[in-house]
Formats: structure tokens, C-alpha cells, sequence
């Protein structure tokens, strides 16, 4: 069933007896996805649960991404045509796969050999299996965007071990495969060279029991060890200092933690927040933090919003500024505008959770599937 | 018969319904199952609105403090239907409940939750400090009073009643639990009555100690928070005698286990064993053999006693001083009342959730079951109390307020609102949680459905800090104190909230009607003439006995029947008069919309309940007959709200339970094999 079609190049389809192989291919933009892509991806994805003979989705990238990201480049050329609304489409589209990958009833593979950041998470670790590789490559790099992690991800950052999903996703740290496994974000580690032989396994065994899947990536898999400079080995200091209230207090405890000795690793992690834009930073761990206590569904509307907003540019127009600096004109020099964390007060961060005051603005109204157990959304 | 017919037919077509499946051979279908269908969402106003209105104050705070403990392993998450929810595990023994107490302290403690709690200065310093521990009550009660006894209790005394010396040396030292505190008031021989405590002190001017001995069984101390397993010092409560003089209670500071955690020489401490609830707390009972201690651990603000053993006081009144130790013990309403409050927002919050998911019994012989609150009798059982919490709710925003904003002139407000509504507050909870408990059927058995273990958790509220019915006893005192005082010198009455006597007494209409008992002036109305009578009643009886020879104190106690109506009748009126403030405080038509409708219930349910409204003939037999109709109406008034009222009391799901949600999923086969 290989597609030929145009645009639906995006994702190639490959039907393996009850299995369905979903390649994202746009390799030159490391898989990011395109509206076109995320169209697809939804129009699939919601075919293959109607239909019974497909037992299980896998979920991989050509080249050597996973995928990079949503197609923010496209979205920040919309908002400054004016266009704000046709990115908040964008957007609301790709909540909406998100979402229905979160809640999906078939076991979904996702292969994570390559890179992995933003939306290229929203597209996987919301699935049941995530297979991390030597080559995987994890990041959430939205706050030195000028966006914040959206596609979920207050979601599930919010539920790695401590405090951990608050240090991932406000410093934008990348994570090898061993340690996306050592979180969780990654449910196996299989060395690259394996990886055929496994889908070969897993369409042989034509099932959708998660646990004989499960069984079988176990026998690909093994236990790698963290490297030893991991972050994750820092979890200690991680969960003292992001678990503090606010930004400020979450810089603060690391320098005081810094001051008691010297440490490379704390001085990039402040480094890096302090590169960030405030605003994002802000409203990032406030997402991260509501995201603990809210559902998958909570959390995708509530992000909808807070997208909506930063595309709005009322409060700051970090957003764009952001992709100037890092996609655009590549400076790597962003002007944050509030420049400091302490002027922007709760006032301004409540904004990005309030509804948008557009009369043909709506929220984000999630697919209702009543037949699938509450317990089909928790998967991480 | 009727019935027996109705009950055939239902059988009969499980019986058919049965058949047609297994011919039909579709093995696979699990149609006729109950399914879990979430609760419809049908907010009328603005959940978070109401919330912030709720809360009131350190919104941010109270999130990141749930937060932290839905992200630690100490929290004892359970993923029980898809979620995730967090509750201490009572299955553990008392040991180990206390073990976890002491490592979940520590755990929020190197986070930075109990920073300022001590040296913090300033009204907003005190109000974070109360929106922490109502977050940590509504994990466990345990962890709260472990807590607070070591900070309110212990800490309040060094504060209160030390001076410089103390709280330089203390104050930081236990924000940062370098030493664990606790609070010896309580003796097996006197707990309400600290009066009457037998534990002595004397001072030997030799050597400059103070030396406290337990003299007899009866003056062990008892009950004492922290003092089992932890407390390494703690507050003494004692009679000092100097010079053989008595010169009542006053406070010392005893060191009672070294940093080790060995047991000082001359003290003795043993476990005052298992309990009801409260496993997680370490209460212990202390003798004090002749117990020497420094000078300087007299807990002066109040009273002192020189080097060379004279006794000084700036309070010459045995009485006052006597008060100035008690004011400690209002923190300890404080907190007592709002906490009772929040549980009764969590067993409501589970019980509601639930009877908006869980059917029984079908009406027409082939109608879906019903859900259970779209039953006016299960409404009846749990709207009233929904909106009693509400009131009570700002009563308990109102009480918080009074307390940190306190100066000396509203001391005597402050311990007369707080006793009465410790005591309101804490009765309210009991019968909630109670109702709760059986409007969930089996379910509320279940520990991980919260409500039932909570009955046993916060029983011990109705008693301490305060016998609820000593407390109430001690409101009409004030009140009748009050009384007396205004008409002997002949002026107007500016105090205790009873200004609205100096006017004409309200008359309430022979026949009320539907918009009549909707007006706050009515509701207003009716609950000040109860209040106006009953202390008129109460005064008048009070001095019939005294005109037979009676004493003070036995008139006093031979009127118990009118005081107990009398405090419930301030109490009731204090209450609506906060939900008035509350609601005038709210511009947004929605949200006011649906806080008359509760504060409505709130009036008529009282009037609905409280036989003192017929026994004194506020309500005509007629009247009560319309306020009852109207209460059946209110109930399905509020049953479209009931689910966003709940929702807006910003408890996170992970505190509710897994009956407040997918009850189904929770208890499925599947669930059951991990």
C-alpha cells in the first residue's frame, strides 16, 4: 500500500501482514512536521483503529532523525503575515494526533533512532513503546524558542521520576537513548543493527497483546549503562532545585548548590535557563507543574491555549524573535523581550492560561472515544 | 405486588437479553456491561474563579506543595484506574507510619516548604504558612499535626511566650528541625481544664534551676505529640510555686533526648499506644522525676522569676496571665477549624463525583438505571452539606484573617469565633464524612476511597485543642458576659457581633413565601432573632437561679440546654454573615447566580434542622413546612452545579480516590494483577 500521492510522500505507508509501518519522510528537514505530514499522520492513525485487521502501528523516521520538531518555521511565517490562525489550525491539528495517539487502543511502536525533539515527542511518547537506540538523540528545546513544551509534554515531563521533566524541559537538555530509558521516556533500548530483525519479529508475530510485544522487543533489548557524566546521575540536585517554586528560586538553589562546589554540569544547566527566554521559562514550569495534576486531555487544551497566546504575541513576542534568532537568521543572539524573569509577573503568566479573547476562537475540543478505558491514557 | 411484577420483568429480560447474546454467538461483545461514563460537565461559571474565591489566598503555593508530593515515592503513589493517587498507606503498622511521617517532613523539608515558617515576619508570612498545612491535611492528617505541633505548638509557645533569648536560640533551629519539638499541656488528670494540671515547679536559688516534678499518676502528661519516638525538647505546662506561693500555670523548656535520640535522665517517657487514627504521630505520656533545668528556660514574655527566686509579673491578675498563655492554643482552633473544612470538601468531592457515575435501580422497567444523585433524597442527603461547607468555608477564610490581622482589643473576638467555630467546623466534618461514607455504599469502606479512614483520622478533632462542647459552652459565657456588662452600664452592644440587638427585634412573616426565604434580609433576619431570644432566654435564666442562691458556675451549668442552643445560634449567624461578605466580594453574575442558591441552602437547611426554631417559635409549624419544601427545591436547583462546586474546591484528582473517578477501570481484573 505504499503511497505514491504527492504530498502524502510525507509519511510512507507500509502494510506488513496485521501491521502498519508508518515512515515519516522528510529527511532533508530531519522529519518535521508539516502540516501535510501531521494531516496524514491523523487520517491514519484514526483509519487503522476502525479497521480490525490491523493489529499494532510502528513508527519511525527516514534518515537520521526520528523527527525534529513541528514545522515552526511555517507557523512563524503565518504569524507574521498576520496569520496567527492558521498556525493555531496547525496546532490544533497536531494536539489532536497527540492526543489520539495518547489514547490509542493499539499497541504503537515508535522506532527513536535518531533524533528526537518538540513534536517529533508528541508523536511518540504518548504510544505505548518507545525504542530508544544508540543513536537516539532527545530534546525539548522550546524555551530557547521562545515557545514553551507543548504536544503534551507538560504531561508527561511532568511524570518522569522527580523532578526531572521540569530540568528537561525549561534547560532543553538532550538525552541520549540510555538515558530516555533510565526516565522513561523510552520504554527499551535496542542497538540500531537489531532493528530489522525486530520488525521482522513483530510482524511475524501479528499481535495486539502488548504484553507478547513487550516480550518481544525484550528480546532485542539490553540494559545499557548511563555514561558517567549523565545528568540523570545528578537527580539528587535535580529534584533539590527544579522542585523550587519558581524560576527564580529554581536559579537560585542552583547557584547555591554551585557556590558549594565548582561543577560543570550545574554551571551549563544555569547557563542554559539563563539563555532562555524568561517568558517561556515562566510559563513553561507553570505548565509543567499544572500538567502533574491534570489528564492528557487537561493538558493538550490547556497547552492549545497557551500556543494560542504566545502566537498572539500579547505579552511577548518571544516566539518569533526566537525563530529568528535560531532558524531564520541563525545568530544564535535572540532579544527576549521582558528581558528579566522578575518582570514578568504572575499577572502576565495567568494570561497565557486564560481563554483567548476572539469571538470565533474556540478551546481545543479533544475526540471523544467512550469506548476505551480511562486507563488506555496512561502510558508513561 | 406491584412490585414483585416490576421486579419480574427486570429479571425476565436479563434472562432474554442473556439468551439472545449466546445464540448470537458474539463472543466478544460486552455490550450489556456497565461501562464508566464520566460525570457531564456542565459548569455554569467559572470553576477557577470560584476556586480563587474558595481558596482565597497562596493559590501558586498550595499547587507546588501538591506537586511535590504526588513527585515522590514518599507520597505512596497507587495507579489505580489510569491515575495516579496519593494516600498513606494505613495498612502499614504504627511504627512505620511514623517512620514515614518523619521521612515525608524531611523530604519537604529539604524543598524548601517550611522556610519562614518561623523566622517569616508579617501577616503574608502566616497566611503561606496556613495554605501549606491545609495542603499537607489533605495528603494526611498525620503529617499535619506531626507538623504542627512541632511548629505551631512548640514554636507558637517560643514565639508567644518567650522572649529575645528564646527566640534567638530556638526560632531558626526549628524552622530547620535541628531539634523536634513538642507541647506538654496536657496531663492524664486534666486536659480541657490546664487550670487545674498537677505538674509543679519550684526554683532552687542556689544553683539558679528550675525544678519540675510529676507528683502524682495523674500529672504524667499525655498525649503528647511527638513525644513517643522524636521530640528531642519540648514546652512544659506547669504550676510554679515560689516562695510556697502558687502563682499558676507557667511554661518551661525541657530538653527531653539527646541528638542521639537517648531519653534525658529524669524523665520517663512511654508510648501512649495504638489509636483510631492518627497512627503517624508518635503521642507519648512524660513524668518528670525532679528535672532540673536552667533559668532561663522560664518562658518569660508573661512572667519571670529573678536570680535570687522572686517572682515577677507585668500582669498582676492571676486570670489575665492565665489568658495570655492560652492565646497560643487559637493558632491551634485556627488551623483545627479550616483543616475540618478541606475534609469536608474531599469526602464530598468523592462522594459527588461518584453519584454522578454510579446508577442503581432502573424507574421504568426498561430505563437505564438511575444515576444516584439524580435521586431528590440522595440530592437531600448531600447538596445541604455541600452548601454548609461552603459556608463554612468562608467562615474559615474569615477565621484565618481574624487571627493574623489580631491585635489585643480583638483577643476576646478572636477566642470566642474561633472556639465556636472549631467547634461548628469539626461537628460539620463528622456528620459529612459519616453521610459520605454511606452514599458510597461498600466503596466508602475501602481505605483508598479516603472517606471512611478519614472518620477515624479526624475524629480526635471534636476534642482537642478544646472539647467541642466546652468550647461552645465558653461562647455563650462570652456572650452572656457581654450581655450583662452592656446593660449594667446602660449602652448600646458593640461587640461579639451582637449590634443588630440595639435595634428593634425583626418579625418574620406569619406566612413566608418562596421569595421571602430567598432574601438574605430574611435569612438574616431569623437567624439574629434566634440569636436576640435565645440570649435573652438564656440571661433570664441564668439569673433565676442566681435570685434562688445559686452560684455563678452552677446557674451557669443548670442553663446547659439554652447555652448549647445559644452557641449553635451565634455560630449558624457568624457563618452567614462571612458567605454575605464572600459574596459581596463577587462581581461576576455566574458566580454570584449559584452562591445565593448555596447560601440559601445553607439558612433553610439550618432552619430545616435546628429544632430551636420550632420549640421557640421563630418558624410557625406552617412556615417550616414551606422552608422544608423549599430545601427539596434547592436540592435540584443545585444538582446542575453540584459536580463544578466540587470541582472548584482545587483538590487535585491524585488526593480524591479512585471511586471519584474510573471506578470501573480501578476495579477491574486486569487492575488487579499488578
Amino acid at each position: 500500500m505504499a503511497s505514491t500521492n504527492g504530498e502524502t510522500d510525507q509519511v510512507l505507508v507500509e502494510e506488513r501482514s496485521c501491521g502498519r509501518i508508518f515512515m515519516l519522510n522528510r529527511p532533508k528537514q530531519l522529519n518535521a512536521l508539516s502540516s501535510v505530514m501531521v494531516s496524514r499522520l491523523l487520517e491514519l492513525f484514526l483509519s487503522c483503529a476502525e479497521d480490525s485487521s490491523v493489529k499494532f502501528i510502528i513508527v519511525k523516521g527516514k534518515g537520521r532523525a526520528f523527527c525534529a520538531g513541528g514545522d515552526v518555521a511555517a507557523v512563524v511565517h503565518d504569524i507574521n503575515r498576520g496569520y496567527w490562525k492558521s498556525g493555531a489550525e496547525y496546532f490544533r491539528k497536531e494536539f489532536t494526533l497527540n492526543y489520539v495517539i495518547a489514547t490509542y487502543s493499539k499497541p504503537q511502536v515508535s522506532i527513536l533512532n535518531g533524533i528526537v525533539m518538540g513534536g517529533g515527542a508528541g508523536v511518540s511518547v504518548h504510544g505505548r513503546f518507545r525504542i530508544a537506540t544508540e543513536k537516539s538523540l532527545f530534546a525539548m528545546p522550546e524555551t530557547a524558542l521562545g515557545l514553551f513544551p507543548d504536544i503534551g509534554a507538560s504531561y508527561f515531563l511532568s511524570r518522569l521520576p522527580g523532578f526531572f521533566g521540569e530540568y528537561v524541559g525549561l534547560t532543553g537538555a538532550r538525552l541520549d537513548g540510555t538515558e530516555m530509558l533510565a526516565c522513561g521516556l523510552s520504554t527499551h533500548f535496542v542497538q540500531s543493527e537489531s532493528l530489522p530483525l525486530l520488525e521482522e519479529a513483530l510482524v511475524k508475530a501479528a499481535t495486539s497483546d502488548p504484553m507478547v510485544i513487550s516480550s518481544i522487543i525484550e528480546g532485542f533489548s539490553h540494559a545499557p549503562n548511563l555514561k558517567k557524566n549523565s545528568a540523570y546521575h545528578r537527580l539528587d540536585v535535580i529534584n533539590k532545585c527544579f522542585s523550587r517554586r519558581t524560576v527564580e528560586d529554581i536559579i537560585e538553589a542552583l547557584e547555591r548548590v554551585s557556590a558549594d562546589m565548582k561543577d560543570d554540569w550545574i554551571s551549563s544547566t544555569v547557563q542554559s535557563l539563563k539563555k532562555a527566554s524568561p517568558t517561556s521559562l515562566k510559563i513553561s514550569l507553570r505548565s509543567i507543574r499544572e500538567g502533574r495534576l491534570q489528564g492528557i486531555g487537561k493538558c493538550l487544551v490547556r497547552e492549545f491555549r497557551m500556543v494560542c497566546h504566545v502566537m498572539l504575541g500579547e505579552v511577548s513576542k518571544d516566539f518569533v524573535e526566537g525563530c529568528r534568532a535560531i532558524l531564520v537568521d541563525k545568530d544564535r543572539n535572540p532579544k527576549w523581550a521582558p528581558s528579566k524573569l522578575e518582570s514578568i509577573s504572575d499577572e502576565m503568566v495567568d494570561r497565557y492560561f486564560s481563554k483567548v479573547d476572539d469571538a470565533d476562537w474556540e478551546d481545543l475540543k479533544l475526540p471523544v472515544n467512550s469506548r476505551l478505558p480511562a486507563y488506555a491514557i496512561a502510558k508513561l | 405486588m406491584e412490585k414483585a411484577n416490576f421486579r419480574t420483568q427486570i429479571l425476565t429480560r436479563h434472562l432474554q437479553n442473556h439468551a439472545a447474546e449466546s445464540s448470537s454467538g458474539a463472543a466478544v461483545s460486552r455490550a450489556p456491561c456497565l461501562s464508566y461514563a464520566p460525570p457531564e460537565a456542565s459548569a455554569s461559571f467559572d470553576v477557577s474563579s470560584m476556586r480563587k474565591l474558595m481558596d482565597s489566598h497562596n493559590l501558586g503555593e498550595r499547587d507546588w506543595l501538591f506537586n511535590l508530593m504526588v513527585q515522590s515515592k514518599l507520597f505512596n503513589p497507587k495507579l489505580r484506574g489510569g491515575k495516579v493517587f496519593v494516600a498513606p498507606d494505613y495498612n502499614q503498622s504504627m511504627e512505620q507510619q511514623r517512620e514515614m511521617t518523619m521521612k515525608r517532613i524531611q523530604y519537604l523539608l529539604d524543598r524548601g516548604v517550611f522556610e519562614g515558617w518561623m523566622t517569616g515576619k508579617g501577616s503574608e508570612a502566616e497566611m503561606r504558612k496556613l495554605a501549606l498545612l491545609e495542603v499537607i491535611t489533605i495528603f494526611d492528617h498525620s503529617l499535619a499535626i506531626k507538623i504542627g505541633v512541632h511548629f505551631f505548638l512548640w514554636g507558637g509557645a517560643i514565639q508567644f511566650f518567650g522572649t529575645k533569648r528564646h527566640h534567638d536560640k530556638w526560632l531558626r533551629a526549628t524552622e530547620t528541625y535541628l531539634m523536634k519539638g513538642c507541647f506538654a499541656m496536657t496531663e492524664l488528670g486534666h486536659g480541657s481544664n490546664v487550670r487545674g494540671i498537677e505538674t509543679i515547679t519550684t526554683y532552687d536559688p542556689r544553683t539558679e534551676e528550675f525544678i519540675i516534678n510529676t507528683p502524682c499518676e495523674s500529672a504524667q502528661k499525655y498525649w503528647i505529640g511527638g513525644a513517643a519516638n522524636h521530640a528531642t525538647h519540648t514546652v512544659v505546662f506547669s504550676q510554679l510555686n515560689i516562695e510556697d506561693k502558687n502563682e499558676g500555670v507557667h511554661a518551661f523548656i525541657t530538653q527531653i533526648r539527646d541528638a542521639d535520640g537517648n531519653i534525658c535522665p529524669n524523665i520517663r517517657i512511654t508510648d501512649c499506644g495504638h489509636k483510631i487514627g492518627l497512627n503517624g504521630v508518635d503521642n507519648g505520656r512524660i513524668w518528670f522525676d525532679n528535672v532540673r533545668i536552667p533559668r532561663e528556660n522560664i518562658l518569660n514574655s508573661v512572667a519571670d522569676v529573678s536570680s535570687d527566686g522572686k517572682y515577677l509579673s507585668a500582669i498582676k491578675d492571676a486570670d489575665q496571665r492565665f489568658g495570655a498563655f492560652m492565646a497560643p492554643l487559637t493558632s491551634g482552633r485556627v488551623t483545627i477549624a479550616v483543616s475540618a473544612v478541606y475534609m469536608a470538601k474531599m469526602s464530598l468531592a468523592i462522594a459527588i463525583r461518584y453519584s454522578l457515575t454510579r446508577r442503581a435501580f432502573s424507574i421504568t422497567p426498561n430505563g437505564a438505571e438511575v444515576l444516584l444523585l439524580d435521586y431528590p433524597s440522595h440530592q437531600r442527603r448531600l447538596l445541604p452539606l455541600l452548601a454548609k461547607t461552603y459556608a463554612m468555608s468562608f467562615a474559615g477564610n474569615y477565621l484565618k484573617l481574624l487571627y493574623v490581622r489580631r491585635t489585643p482589643q480583638l483577643i476576646k473576638t478572636l477566642h470566642v469565633v474561633s472556639s465556636g467555630l472549631k467547634a461548628a467546623l469539626t461537628w460539620h466534618n463528622m456528620r459529612t464524612l459519616q453521610e459520605c461514607r454511606e452514599a458510597c455504599g461498600g466503596q466508602g469502606l475501602k481505605t483508598e476511597n479516603r472517606i471512611g479512614q478519614l472518620k477515624a483520622e479526624y475524629d480526635v478533632q471534636s476534642t482537642f485543642e478544646g472539647d467541642n462542647n466546652v468550647l461552645m459552652q465558653q461562647v455563650s459565657k462570652a456572650l452572656l458576659a457581654e450581655y450583662i456588662a452592656t446593660k449594667r452600664k446602660n449602652k448600646p452592644f458593640k461587640e461579639l457581633g451582637l449590634e443588630h440587638m440595639n435595634k428593634p427585634s425583626p418579625t418574620i412573616p406569619s406566612q413566608l413565601s418562596s421569595s421571602t426565604v430567598h432574601s438574605s434580609q430574611f435569612q438574616n433576619d431569623i437567624f439574629c432573632l434566634r440569636e436576640r431570644d435565645l440570649l435573652n432566654r438564656f440571661a433570664a435564666e441564668v439569673s433565676k437561679y442566681l435570685a434562688q442562691g445559686e452560684s455563678k458556675e452552677s446557674a451557669f451549668n443548670a442553663s446547659y440546654q439554652l447555652a448549647e442552643d445559644l452557641g449553635r445560634a451565634f455560630t449558624d449567624l457568624a457563618i452567614l454573615q462571612t458567605f454575605v461578605e464572600a459574596e459581596n466580594s463577587v462581581t461576576d453574575a455566574s458566580l454570584k447566580n449559584v452562591l445565593s442558591l448555596v447560601r440559601s441552602m445553607y439558612v433553610l437547611v439550618t432552619l430545616d434542622e435546628d429544632p430551636a426554631f420550632l420549640r421557640y417559635g421563630y418558624l410557625t409549624t406552617g412556615n417550616a413546612a414551606i422552608v422544608r419544601k423549599e430545601v427539596a427545591n434547592l436540592c435540584s436547583e443545585i444538582r446542575p452545579h453540584a459536580l463544578a462546586l466540587v470541582d472548584s474546591f482545587g483538590i487535585p484528582d491524585a488526593f480524591l480516590s479512585p471511586i471519584a473517578f474510573d471506578w470501573v477501570a480501578a476495579n477491574a481484573w486486569s487492575a488487579s494483577q499488578d
